[in-house]
């Protein structure tokens, strides 16, 4: 067992009084002394920071990188432009995932792709011989630079005080700014995994990680770690590799247009030519898109068996990954993901909604289950031995309109 | 972490407080605090049989799922219903939410007492 790796910020988690666990290979916060439920509903109502330096960061530079992107990503990375970061996935063959990424152009020359923490070897692997037979070159910085998430609906307010009062970014998701902030300078995307509408990822150099971290919490910001991390993306429908993505419980690999979000990242566009895993891809897409018309012939159902869908327990309990999933008695997949997480009741609609005092929490997660499982489908989860009763709603949150996250109970 | 002096402990951090013949047992505050936020509790129904050393319930974090042993072997003659909607009091007042109260005690594990539960806790920390 090789030792554990550290971020810059290690030493202000300890002092904070983090519990650490091994993640991917890092030495991470799972929660500070709040806990994960106050670190949850702090994010929702002001602003939390999550150090995930432990993502993999690579740059990709040289004439060929636009071209390399290309053929190992599923998004049209000719569309994107300086300034802008898209969500994509690094497709296998077969047409399933070998990780996520974010990829972001931060300067023209060059692009950041962030891959997940405990994937960045085996991604770095999986180039390497791809990368080969172009005229680009991969350059892993993880370890020269520290990232820093900062989620909530203050968020956009607090990195505003460091800006001088300036917006950091353009308002909408996925865009990009340079800034120097009190003398130190930031990349600052406007993105993150926490499904809040306002939200942010600093990319800094390693001596101004403290200056940051202490500044925001200076701020009013409060420290969350990786367990309220899981149940902030869990509310939001967002996929883990390993849970959402990679293979199942019996060891099959999950086609990558199980998840609804993949019409999103996987580009057909003709500027991305003979990409790995487009055949296989445009087939699912096709029983994907005919699945969403309602279409659940056998032809369709063989070409995408099952999705990944929201989960919501109706009897007392809590699901957890891997417990199997029945309808009419008849096993149709597993909960990937589950727990019991807490909200805030709202009043009002739309821009007018408001943050209750009064705070709940309900028994949600994702499950990977039998394509034609229609919206508000009734199911049960085998929890430890009892099957209790479970619906499959269409969303556990609405974040469209900002500052607020918004729980949607499942009836 | 707080050790109420008043209450014997079990080895996995259960105590149990003697009302006449009644065991009241609940977790203490070492156990609570290794669980994290506790967000859920299985516990079982008024009537069933308890064995001291053995599963009787369990209780949920946000991550994980832990047994919870009794300490006694006995008939469950009350639960603290309370604690269905508020499992949480558990973490916030852990010697006064009592889990369960157990009657026609006939066996009990070996108990510690507050000093030698300190001395236990201070161990496995």
């Amino acid at each position: 067992m090789s030792e554990l790796k550290r971020t810059q910020l290690y030493n202000a988690h300890i002092a904070a009084g983090a519990t650490m666990v091994d993640f991917g290979g890092w030495e991470m916060p799972i929660q500070y002394p709040e806990g994960i439920v106050a670190e949850h509903l702090y994010t929702r109502s002001c602003c939390s920071l999550f150090d995930v330096s432990h993502m993999g960061r690579l740059l990709i530079e040289g004439p060929d990188r636009v071209a390399f992107l290309q053929h190992v990503l599923s998004s049209n990375v000719l569309a994107l432009d300086l300034n802008k970061a898209q969500y994509c996935i690094i497709p296998a063959e077969d047409g399933s995932a070998v990780d996520d990424a974010y990829l972001y152009q931060f300067e023209a020359d060059r692009f950041l792709l962030v891959v997940n923490a405990a994937n960045t070897d085996k991604d770095l692997a999986y180039f390497a011989p791809i990368v080969k037979n172009y005229n680009c070159t991969i350059r892993n910085i993880t370890a020269e630079t520290v990232s820093i998430a900062v989620q909530g609906p203050k968020s956009g307010e607090m990195l505003s005080v460091l800006a001088g009062g300036a917006e950091v970014t353009k308002p909408a998701r996925n865009n990009l700014s340079t800034m120097d902030l009190e003398g130190h300078t930031v990349q600052i995307a406007r993105t993150g995994y926490t499904a809040e509408p306002i939200g942010y990822e600093l990319f800094l150099k390693n001596e101004d990680a403290l200056w940051a971290w202490n500044r925001l919490l200076e701020l009013g910001a409060k420290p969350a770690g990786l367990g309220a991390r899981d149940t902030l993306r869990m509310e939001g429908m967002l996929p883990l590799y390993g849970d959402e993505m990679g293979v199942d419980e019996e060891g099959k690999p999950m086609p990558i247009f199980a998840l609804a979000l993949a019409k999103f990242a996987v580009s057909f566009d003709e500027a991305k030519g003979d990409f790995v895993g487009r055949k296989a891809l445009e087939a699912q897409a096709a029983a994907q898109a005919a699945i969403r018309a309602k279409d659940f012939s056998p032809e369709v159902l063989a070409a995408l068996p099952k999705r990944v869908r929201p989960i919501a327990l109706v009897d007392r309990g809590v699901m957890r990954h891997g417990m199997a999933v029945y309808r009419n008695g008849e096993h149709i997949g597993w909960v990937t993901s589950g727990t019991m997480i807490p909200y805030y009741k709202t009043e009002g609609e739309g821009e007018n909604v408001k943050l209750l005092p009064e705070t709940g929490k309900r028994a949600i997660g994702i499950a990977y289950i039998a394509s034609d499982v229609p919206a508000n489908g009734e199911v049960e989860v085998d929890v430890r031995g009892k099957r209790l009763k479970a619906v499959i709603p269409t969303k556990h949150i609405t974040n469209n309109v900002p500052p607020y996250v918004v729980p949607v109970l499942a009836k | 972490m707080t050790i109420n002096p008043d209450l014997k402990y079990s080895k996995s951090h259960e105590w149990v407080r003697m009302d006449g013949d009644v065991a009241v047992i609940g977790i203490s505050d070492f156990a609570q605090d290794a669980l994290g936020d506790l967000v859920f509790v299985n516990l079982p129904q008024v009537g069933d049989d308890v064995t001291a050393g053995e599963a009787f319930g369990d209780v949920e974090s946000v991550k994980a799922v832990s047994d919870l042993m009794s300490p006694v072997t006995g008939v469950v003659c009350e639960i603290n219903e309370e604690l269905l909607d508020a499992p949480e009091n558990l973490n916030n007042d852990p010697y006064g939410a009592w889990i369960i109260k157990v009657e026609n005690v006939t066996d009990t594990e070996e108990l510690l007492d507050a000093a030698a539960y300190e001395a236990h806790c201070a161990a496995e920390a």
